[in-house]
């Protein structure tokens, strides 16, 4: 059993979802129960690699009544970033007055910032890729815990961060786009986020009584899901939603169809935000598939449909707003429980929501995506509500 | 104080008691009519030391060998799971539970281990960018070409990444195709100590060299780097060297470099340089897409097209103009005799 941290920082690792600053206070509040100092590094790991960039210091102190009031506040106040400290975009002097451009490994210089700032482990609220960086900061011997957060909920072994929310908001949405598409007489095709997972997708759709849902986990055939919607429009069930995961595939006679549907994770390697030095982030555009599901699915619909379609994006707009009771609770129980485990000597885990806190080892929670199983309940009700699942 | 380059080569002279000297390879490309008068093979070593967004060969960028990942050719964890089965030190390689049973790579993983796995997978859906060579493998593969050489003028073109970045290398590459008869031409963007291009310059009998931007701040915004050293190191070689052959290229790239007062403003610079014997155009393409997700990365410049014809055939006629020659500004021989009409 490791000697427990006497000062700990927290890093939101990103992306960011609501809820961050719910695990900040549950953290922080913590700490001073236990007589431990609590800090927040700004950025993410930015704050201590680029502390030219912070003339107020890269860390900032978490005081238990400057933090009391903070959980439900959307606004994500220590900001967050992806940075790899591995893999860090650098503009490097040379010889002859050369400039050039490397990516250097900072993984050792920020383990010293770390340790000079008397850092004793740290705490990071993180989605699923990010998992990897906390991972290998953990094999260079940085006592570190995890906190998941994930708006699509695809981490393994636990209930995640910010998913409550983006759901919520996304039935909301959903059910906006139901009204005004049938009051159109049109059908409202709407993507939510789920690269890999439909839960969003699915649970959202569920909710909000969409006739299609399409998800990563089942390939979809957009000649059944038209033959169904048609179904229903002559039993008296004019369709007018339709909801697709991100990564949903569509397949036709079994055989990958539609180039803009499926999986999008190998263009999305994240450059450090610090890939870029200030005066060379000019013309930054990542590959951007956000809408492309949608689009796709859309104008298929339609042509195979005597009704008109019209996509709608509801991606980075679930990231942001009031968090859900559930979620205000959920991340300060997160805080919390992160605590208690430095306190009881845990370090290289994942805190897990299973519903009771449990530690899984950061080895076995990489490279893990929680899908949606084919005997799910969820699955089983969209069949029973007559929901088109592309299958 | 300045830092060391970490791709810097061992010099030759410690290098020869070690062994051949040896560069860092990703590709020798047969057939090759681009890169220098007639038929070519073009060697494209790794390293760079910009960062240019539209870079057409983002797998000759890092100094490493390094993974890259054609998930299209991958027969999935059933069928084969070769990768799966070693015990990868990164643990990179994953499935996700599901009808989708191809590999996964973990890019934040990936590190230069070394990639047994891509010397495992049957179908090449796993395999390494850069291989070390000593200059007679590469000029055996190379002088498999000689008797286009011979018929079309062409010879052996050294590109990269920046090829001036492994000096020793290119120095004794390129000599050694002299001996052979190969002529010889390198590509580059100038971006070295000048020291290096001491080293290589004096073998090589066509130099293509890059401008980007004269505007250091705009050279700086799109590809990381100011561009001092490269003009200075330019405007150096075309003294050092006035016998040598320099051909100039811009990539246009729409709505960054492609004004006619950028256009006009490289050709400011050269006019004076007699040496200077040419002035190519190279339109934006996005041939290399595909490759920044083999290798994990974003492509920047995703919704970026081709420059339209019309804008293109405008700054070609300034160019032609500045040269008193048609087709210029074209991609062609450097060597070819002035038209009729040229010379009118």
């Amino acid at each position: 059993m490791s000697e427990a941290p006497k000062r700990i920082a927290i890093n939101a690792g990103g992306p960011y979802v609501p809820g961050l600053n719910a695990v900040v206070a549950g953290a922080a509040l913590a700490a001073h129960e236990l007589g431990w100092e609590a800090f927040g590094i700004r950025d993410g790991y930015e704050g201590l690699l680029f502390r030219d960039r912070y003339p107020q210091g890269g860390l900032l102190k978490l005081a238990p009544e400057g933090v009391a009031g903070i959980a439900e506040a959307a606004d994500g106040f220590l900001g967050t970033s992806r940075i790899d400290p591995f893999y860090v975009r650098t503009i490097q002097k040379y010889e002859d007055e050369m400039e050039g451009v490397e990516e250097i490994d900072r993984s050792s210089e920020l383990l010293t910032t770390l340790q000079n700032e008397q850092i004793d482990g740290v705490i990071s609220v993180v989605g699923r890729r990010p998992l990897s960086i906390a991972l290998k900061l953990a094999n260079k011997g940085l006592k570190t815990l995890c906190v998941p957060e994930s708006v699509e909920n695809d981490i393994a072994s636990t209930m995640s961060l910010g998913f409550n929310t983006a759901l919520s908001f996304s039935i909301e949405l959903l059910e906006r786009l139901r009204t005004a598409a049938r009051a159109t007489r049109k059908i409202a095709v709407a993507e939510v986020l789920g690269e890999h997972t439909g839960w969003l997708a699915l649970q959202a759709g569920i909710a909000a009584c969409a006739d299609a849902i399409l998800i990563p986990e089942i390939p979809f055939d957009l000649a059944k899901v038209a033959q169904r919607l048609k179904q229903n429009q002559e039993s008296g069930r004019a369709p007018s939603l339709i909801v697709v995961s991100e990564g949903a595939r569509a397949v036709q006679q079994g055989q990958p169809h539609l180039e803009s549907t499926g999986t999008i994770e190998h263009t999305r390697r994240a450059l450090s935000p610090g890939a870029s030095e200030e005066g060379t982030d000019g013309g930054r555009k990542v590959i951007d598939r956000s809408g492309a599901a949608a689009a796709a699915v859309a104008l298929e619909i339609q042509r195979r449909s005597d009704r008109e379609t019209f996509p709608f994006v509801l991606s980075e707009i679930l990231r942001g707003g009031r968090l859900t009771a559930t979620d205000c609770q959920l991340g300060m129980a997160y805080g919390a429980a992160a605590v208690r485990a430095f306190h009881d000597g845990h370090s290289g885990v994942l805190i897990a929501f299973q519903p009771q806190i449990a530690y899984v080892p950061l080895a076995d929670a990489v490279n893990k995506i929680r899908t949606v199983p084919p005997d799910s309940q969820f699955l089983q009700a969209a069949r029973a509500m007559g929901i088109s699942l592309g299958d | 104080m300045a830092t060391q380059l970490n791709v810097l080569p061992e010099p030759v002279e410690a290098a020869a008691s070690a062994g051949p000297i040896k560069g860092l390879v990703v590709n020798i490309q047969n057939f090759c009519t681009q890169d220098g008068p007639g038929i070519r093979t073009t060697v494209f070593l790794k390293a760079c030391s910009l960062r240019c967004k539209w870079c057409s060969n983002p797998e000759t960028i890092h100094p490493k060998p390094e993974l890259a990942y054609k998930r299209s050719k991958c027969i999935g964890a059933k069928e084969c799971g070769r990768c799966l089965k070693l015990p990868c030190p990164e643990g990179a390689m994953y499935v996700v539970d599901g009808p989708d049973d191809k590999v996964h790579v973990n890019w934040d993983l990936v590190g230069h281990c070394g990639a047994e796995c891509a010397s495992v997978c049957p179908t090449g859906a796993l395999y390494m960018f850069g291989q070390e060579m000593t200059v007679d493998e590469v000029l055996e593969q190379v002088e498999k070409d000689s008797p286009f050489f011979a018929e079309s003028g062409g010879g052996v073109t050294v590109s990269g990444g920046e090829c001036q970045l492994q000096p020793d290398f290119v120095a004794a590459l390129l000599s050694e195709a002299h001996n052979r008869g190969i002529n010889t031409a390198i590509e580059t963007a100038s971006n070295v100590p000048f020291r290096f291009c001491e080293k290589v310059l004096p073998h090589v009998d066509f130099v293509y060299h890059d401008i980007k931007f004269i505007d250091p701040v705009r050279h700086k915004k799109w590809t990381g780097v100011d561009n001092k050293r490269i003009l200075d190191n330019l405007k150096r070689a075309y003294e050092t060297w006035p016998d040598k052959k320099f051909i100039a290229r811009t990539p246009l790239i729409p709505g960054v470099n492609d004004s006619e007062e950028d256009i006009r403003a490289v050709l400011a610079f050269i006019q004076p340089h007699k040496n200077v014997i040419k002035y190519e155009l190279l339109p934006y393409h996005r041939f290399g897409q595909s490759k920044y997700e083999f290798l994990g990365r974003n492509y920047e410049l995703a919704d970026f097209q081709t420059p339209p014809a019309e804008v293109v055939a405008k700054l070609r006629a300034i160019v032609d103009e500045a040269f008193g020659r048609k087709g210029w500004s074209e991609v062609n021989n450097p060597l070819q005799p002035p038209l009729a009409e040229d010379m009118k």
